[in-house]
């Protein structure tokens, strides 16, 4: 009975029944899955014959597909532009509502929340509408501020990435915007108040003293943004038509390649190979993330 | 003299007060307005929402399109099976996370921390990554297209397992201790001392479950193909494979349907939606 408690005689009914169900379920959810993945990307799949194994032959293919190193370009600029800009914004606008005091704070932390409570799918359906090239309202806006042509927005090729990354940091800016907000409270205010008697100014605060209390919320957010801009999908899949990905692979990226490799074209395999991909860039991320946390704990 | 420095001293902090909240509200309107142009456009009929003209308030109010989304879609159905999906596995999510939550941080067995090991794991595996074995494996045993396939992914939440543990970490010993001294087993200590005392953290989970669970998109999209079995999210996919202009009455329609609800709950509730979803930051 490798799950008797301290040596009791009486095995503990509790213990054995929640920890089975907590194995069995990630077994057969997870690990189980991810196994079967594993065998899958290294195997030549198709409806009618039954399973070789190839070797790294799938992910061969992968690599010398135009597509798929597009895709992969994508994710990596997803994440470069995702997270330095999401997570500057949110700190200038937490600090911004840190300075703020009494229901004008209750305000505005509940209209920078709002967005975040909803759905993802729903709000790409309502900015494809207002990315609506020159007559959609921010084509209207742009037109009427400066009086230019407007860009097409998701239509453009060079552009339609930047437009869906923009609607992506937008959703979710009160998310990070609470959790650096929340660490900033917890600063002492000591800090500043000796600050404010060296005659420092509000930016100077915001660079010597906020900036630096906060890199654990920093390094954390990095990590979840950085994880989320490898998983993308929904946003890509709404957003720009059919097939998604379009114009001509702008805005192709992993998953979306893969949930089309597998479910479009039947090649599981193929889409199993891409999934270990992320897998890999995905843990890479996270060992990377853990590094930075204990260095940013020894200092 | 020193009067007229100080006065000067303040027409600048009040000028840096209003800079201060004027961006703020630009920034916070911002932020809301798709939803209110969401809600005025869902009125109004196609050429009003996408025209050369700017209106922001129509002249021609109309119904039109929530009767076209009824008539075309199965809306309701879709509510049905959105609103079961995500209670279920909110449900699940709940119960197991606060079982293994109290499991983790207050009782000992050979394993514990291997076990532990792998929930945590488990978060660097997301759905995305094994969607296609779980797809084959949900079709080998016969449940695409049903209701515990589609929840099956959302049974236990790591996160909220690791929520939960943090918090009962901090119920002091002596509690369970002098439960057991009468002779109460584990499951009775879980029922009547730790479901009372980890009532904030399971109003936490449940809305973070909630919420995931409702926007939940790849999974439904590759397990469902019946279109009784089609969540809101599926609905709106629909919406994907059109382009533009003639769906845009509709579609803003139906983003209202999905979307209106969620924000008078949080409307109501926004202490707990602020609070729940800045834990997954900080403690995280």
């Amino acid at each position: 009975m490798g799950l008797a408690t301290r040596g009791k005689s009486k095995v503990n009914s509790y213990i054995l029944i929640v920890s089975l169900f907590v194995l069995a379920y990630y077994l057969i959810i997870t690990i189980g899955p991810l196994i079967y993945n594993v065998i899958m990307s290294m195997s030549k799949t198709d409806l009618m014959s039954e399973w070789k194994f190839v070797g790294f032959k799938n992910y061969e293919l992968n690599f010398k597909n135009e597509i798929f190193l597009k895709a992969l370009t994508h994710n990596f600029i997803y994440i470069l532009i995702l997270v330095p800009v999401g997570i500057s914004t949110s700190l200038v606008i937490a600090f911004l509502i840190y300075n703020t005091s009494g229901i004008a704070k209750k305000i505005y932390l509940f209209m920078f929340f709002a967005p975040v409570v909803t759905s993802l799918i729903a709000v790409a359906v309502i900015w494809k509408l207002l990315y609506y090239p020159n007559v959609g309202l921010f084509a209207k806006i742009i037109q009427g501020f400066f009086h230019v042509d407007s860009p097409l927005f998701l239509q453009d090729p060079k552009i339609a990435l930047l437009c869906i990354i923009i609607m992506d940091i937008w959703k979710d800016t009160g998310l990070r915007v609470v959790v650096l907000h929340a660490g900033m409270e917890e600063i002492p205010q000591s800090i500043f108040d000796s600050a404010r008697i060296d005659g420092a100014s509000n930016i100077k605060t915001f660079f010597k003293i906020i900036i630096p209390s906060l890199r654990h919320q920093i390094i954390f957010l990095a990590a979840i943004y950085s994880i989320n801009a490898l998983r993308v999908f929904g946003q890509v899949y709404m957003m720009t038509g059919n097939p998604a990905g379009g114009p001509v692979h702008s805005t192709q990226v992993l998953v979306v390649r893969m949930y089309q490799e597998a479910f479009l074209y039947t090649k599981f395999g193929r889409g199993a190979a891409i999934s270990m991909v992320v897998f890999a860039m995905l843990i890479g991320l996270v060992l990377i993330e853990i590094k930075s946390f204990d260095k940013s704990y020894e200092d | 003299m020193k009067r007229l420095k100080l006065n000067k001293h303040k027409t600048l902090k009040y000028t840096k007060r209003s800079i201060l909240h004027l961006v703020l509200i630009i920034g916070g309107l911002f932020m809301i307005l798709p939803f209110l142009w969401m809600i005025l456009a869902s009125f109004k009929p196609n050429i009003d929402i996408i025209s050369v003209e700017f209106r922001l308030f129509s002249s021609n109010w109309t119904f039109d399109n929530y009767a076209k989304v009824f008539r075309e879609m199965p809306i309701g159905r879709a509510y049905f099976n959105s609103l079961i999906i995500a209670s279920v596995a909110t449900f699940f999510t709940v119960l197991s996370s606060s079982a293994a939550g109290y499991m983790f941080s207050k009782l000992k067995f050979r394993g514990r921390d291997l076990l532990f090991f792998i929930v945590l794991g488990s978060i660097m595996i997301p759905p995305q990554i094994v969607v296609i074995p779980l797809f084959l494996m949900i079709s080998k045993v016969g449940l695409v297209n049903s209701y515990p396939a589609l929840i099956a992914p959302w049974l236990i939440n790591a996160f909220g397992v690791f929520l939960m543990r943090q918090f009962i970490f901090g119920i002091p010993n002596s509690n369970i201790e002098a439960a057991r001294l009468d002779g109460a087993s584990d499951w009775r200590i879980y029922v009547r001392i730790i479901i009372p005392l980890v009532k904030p953290t399971i109003a936490v989970v449940s809305i973070l479950t909630f919420i995931w669970t409702y926007d939940a998109f790849l999974w439904p999209l590759v397990v469902v193909s019946d279109t009784d079995m089609m969540t809101l999210p599926l609905i709106l996919g629909r919406y994907a494979m059109t382009e533009g202009g003639v769906i845009a009455g509709a579609s803003m329609a139906t983003t209202s349907m999905v979307l209106v609800p969620v924000l008078i709950v949080y409307i109501f509730f926004q202490r707990f939606f602020i609070k729940g979803l800045s834990m997954t930051g900080v403690k995280g």
